[in-house]
């Protein structure tokens, strides 16, 4: 197998969750000896070479963030620039997502999995999980190891069988937070998270409250 | 105020504002923009709108007045080509650069993780389309995206069906 990997996000590469949970699930792939070429649609100038690596290619596998229960709208734009295939061609997915929840996914995960006809090829399944955002603002080893995960998932993709197998599907964790869970994250929504995001904001230059009304009340 | 924002290579938008007028929508509170000519990016999902300039947009285009003006209608609604039954990539961009209206700051409502919004007042959404869109998938985005922002969906309607949207403007 040969699987050429699309990273869908809007997002320069170097800043992109998208582009560490790739590297992550690659090696999986690796592990298992399947070979696989990147791209990256968020430098416009790579797109003939991305569109020539999809037409010459069967088994494809975009990867991108959930933005507004679907596509990114630049994804979008890309997409809609691929040529007509056959079933021969196999197109899945992994959506990840800032919220945490899997129902946070399900409206994205929809047009994905019709997204395939549209385009006359075979739909591979859709890897869906979330609680991502936070990866960007975290050091490189705490990267790895939240994104650890993936490489098990690039190992099961690996095996040829989509993203169809229960693993797959059980990878997205809970559809919907406990109560217990939801109440302590309320609690926490209100008290530190604010803090440790103003925090976060600080260190990226801004002083400002992050809920400052820019536009009056 | 309705807002009405118009991508399609069509430009129904204007007939549909006419049509409005006619069933005796007020003129002061409507507003039409045509996106056509206008420097509108994708959303690069920099985070600067939540985490460095709170509230602004890293991307100095002609997207800023109709974010404004979106945070002070009432009713928003999306006019779209189709593909892949779904909105056209230029409605998209709209939809996903509306993010400093919302906060970083996240609550629980309805059982659901949601950004806390920076503004009380929040727009409804509604489209309206051309084309092949997949109608029920359009009905379930639309709703999904007003839930995410605080506010509801106002419908889906085929550009053949606009005179439905038109009342629900009234």
């Amino acid at each position: 197998m040969h699987v050429v990997i699309i990273n869908g996000s809007p997002r320069v590469q170097k800043y992109s969750n998208t582009e560490k949970i790739i590297a992550s699930f690659t090696k999986g792939l690796s592990e298992k000896g399947v070979s696989f070429e990147a791209y990256a649609i968020s430098n416009r100038k790579s797109w003939e070479m991305i569109r020539d690596a999809y037409i010459k290619n069967e088994e494809i596998l975009i990867a991108l963030p959930l933005y507004v229960e679907c596509v990114p709208g630049l994804l979008l734009e890309f997409l809609e620039t691929l040529p007509k295939k056959d079933e021969h061609t196999r197109l899945s997915f992994l959506l990840q997502s800032g919220f945490a929840e899997g129902c946070q996914l399900r409206c994205g995960e929809e047009f994905l999995s019709k997204l395939p006809g549209y385009l006359g090829v075979r739909y591979g399944g859709c890897l869906v999980k979330g609680d991502n955002f936070g990866i960007r603002v975290l050091d490189e080893e705490k990267q790895k190891q939240v994104t650890k995960p993936y490489q098990a998932m690039g190992e099961l993709f690996a095996e040829g069988d989509g993203f169809f197998r229960e693993e797959a599907k059980k990878f997205t964790g809970p559809e919907y937070l406990s109560l217990p869970m939801r109440l302590l994250m309320q609690f926490a929504f209100k008290t530190f998270q604010k803090k440790i995001f103003q925090k976060v904001a600080a260190s990226w230059g801004c002083n400002t409250p992050l809920d400052y009304k820019v536009l009056g009340n | 105020m309705i807002l009405m924002i118009d991508t399609t290579r069509e430009h129904v938008g204007k007939q549909i504002s006419e049509e409005l007028l006619y069933s005796g929508g007020n003129p002061t509170k409507i507003e039409l923009i045509d996106t056509t000519g206008m420097r509108i990016s994708h959303c690069v999902g920099c985070n600067y709108c939540w985490l460095k300039t709170p509230g602004i947009c890293a991307i100095k285009d002609d997207y800023e007045p109709i974010l404004k003006k979106m945070a002070r209608a009432d009713q928003v609604w999306l006019i779209s080509d189709t593909h892949f039954g779904f909105v056209s990539y230029q409605t998209k961009n709209i939809v996903d650069r509306v993010m400093p209206l919302a906060t970083m700051y996240l609550k629980i409502k309805d059982g659901q993780m949601r950004h806390v919004m920076r503004y009380d007042h929040q727009p409804d959404f509604g489209i309206i389309y051309t084309g092949e869109g997949d109608q029920a998938y359009l009905e379930r985005w639309c709703g999904r995206t007003a839930l995410n922002f605080g506010s509801s969906s106002l419908g889906v309607f085929s550009v053949e069906n606009r005179k439905e949207a038109v009342s629900c403007m009234l």
